[in-house]
């Protein structure tokens, strides 16, 4: 079955020279980007680098992005080959850490061995990990079935509209209102965490 | 300068476009009000941390580290000469039929007219069939699909000569206008061989 890619609205808009779309598109896959690239370079403090660097190859490289894969297919791949490059480039440079060096595995689960802390891994970065998870569980908890329902349906199964509609026998735009309905209520619940510092806004 | 009020269905369907799932609107507004709105910024990433949290929380992040990835990345890409390359994504293949079928109904349409017009001396093609004349009505500027069967008029059993009818053009009054005002084309004997423009078709009638 081959069904529609969702990113396409905002691929296709990029495409015709609308850069916000392609940083809507940004901020939708950079973490999982980011985790990506950290299970192959064990020196986290290159992640956001090389998280960079993929991104703006993306970016270069659209007009060969036909919709033959899904557009994160297409990413994903961009990210492997970014962090590869990034890596034999390390491995010429005399100066490299040993724990650059050693990040050529790509086998191993999202655990990082013991190493200096770095921004990603700060007690107070683990914490604040933590707590969003914890206020997304408590908020998706705290919602009516029919919103519970249709959020998950969606994020977590990756139903499209159509299909929720039929699973929950309501039309498409009871769907899509209720979607909206349960992101609005735990966005609400996780404002606090999210918050932004002065001088520090999206 | 007023900011433009996002309300509540402007949010609603960003929340669709998070998805994918706006049947046919376009993202334009959307991605404008991302643009300009702080607060539409702020939701965006909300609703896709929430996401990626409820898939698995290893990609809960620090959102200070999702701000400043994004705003270097920004900056980069204003660098970034703007890259332009319009044109659908792969269609389903449904739809690739169909263009093809257009595009073969077009051809046919073409070769026909090309293959009953065909002027013996620049003015307006008569060939009489040897015996009889089969009597034809012509119709100008119509649907390919109806000159499909009207253009692949059968040839004659007897000729060995191609073309079969008496044919004249039925000149559309509007056509005849944009014809005048671009002169070089006025009067179809100054094209040697009838184009595209003149969308004709004979249809046979039958013979009394």
């Amino acid at each position: 079955m081959n069904s529609p890619d969702a990113d396409a609205p905002l691929v296709e808009r990029a495409k015709s020279g609308d850069k916000t779309a392609f940083e809507m598109l940004v901020v939708k896959y950079q973490r999982r980007i980011e985790r990506l690239i950290g299970r192959m370079v064990r020196d986290v403090d290159l992640v956001p680098d090389i998280a960079q660097e993929t991104f703006i190859r993306a970016y270069r490289a659209l007009p060969q992005f036909r919709g033959d894969s899904a557009f994160y297919t297409w990413l994903y791949r961009i990210a492997v080959n970014t962090a590869k490059k990034s890596l034999m480039e390390l491995k010429r440079d005399p100066l490299v850490t040993e724990a650059a060096r050693a990040g050529r595995d790509d086998d191993d689960d999202d655990r990082r061995p013991d190493s200096e802390p770095s921004d990603a891994a700060t007690p107070d970065a683990v914490l604040a990990s933590k707590q969003i998870a914890a206020a997304v569980n408590f908020a998706v908890e705290a919602l009516s079935e029919e919103l519970r329902q249709a959020i998950t349906l969606r994020e977590i199964e990756g139903l499209s509209y159509e299909e929720i509609a039929a699973l929950m026998n309501c039309p498409i735009g009871t769907v899509r209102s209720r979607i909206f309905r349960a992101r609005e209520a735990i966005a609400a619940r996780l404002r606090p965490l999210l918050d932004t510092r002065e001088g520090d806004r999206w | 300068m007023a900011m433009d009020a996002f309300d509540e269905s402007a949010k609603e369907r960003l929340s669709a476009l998070a998805d994918g799932e706006l049947d046919g609107i376009e993202p334009g507004s959307a991605c404008a009000a991302w643009a300009r709105n702080a607060a539409v910024r702020e939701d965006w990433h909300a609703w896709h941390l929430i996401g990626d949290v409820l898939r698995s929380e290893d990609l809960a992040s620090d959102p200070g580290r999702d701000r400043q990835l994004c705003a270097a990345i920004r900056a980069r890409l204003q660098q970034e000469p703007v890259v332009l390359a319009p044109g659908a994504l792969a269609a389903p293949r449904r739809a690739r039929w169909t263009v093809g079928a257009a595009v073969a109904a077009g051809c046919v349409l073409v070769v026909g007219t090309f293959a009953v017009l065909r002027p013996s001396d620049g003015t307006a093609p008569a060939v009489a069939v040897q015996g009889e004349r089969a009597p034809v009505a012509t119709v100008a500027a119509v649907e390919p699909s109806m000159a499909i069967s009207a253009s692949t008029v059968p040839p004659s059993p007897a000729a060995n000569e191609a073309v079969v009818a008496d044919v004249r053009l039925i000149r559309d009054a509007q056509l005849d206008r944009y014809l005048a005002a671009h002169k070089q084309f006025a009067g179809s004997s100054a094209l040697g061989v009838p184009s595209a423009f003149l969308r004709s078709a004979t249809v046979d009638t039958a013979p009394r």
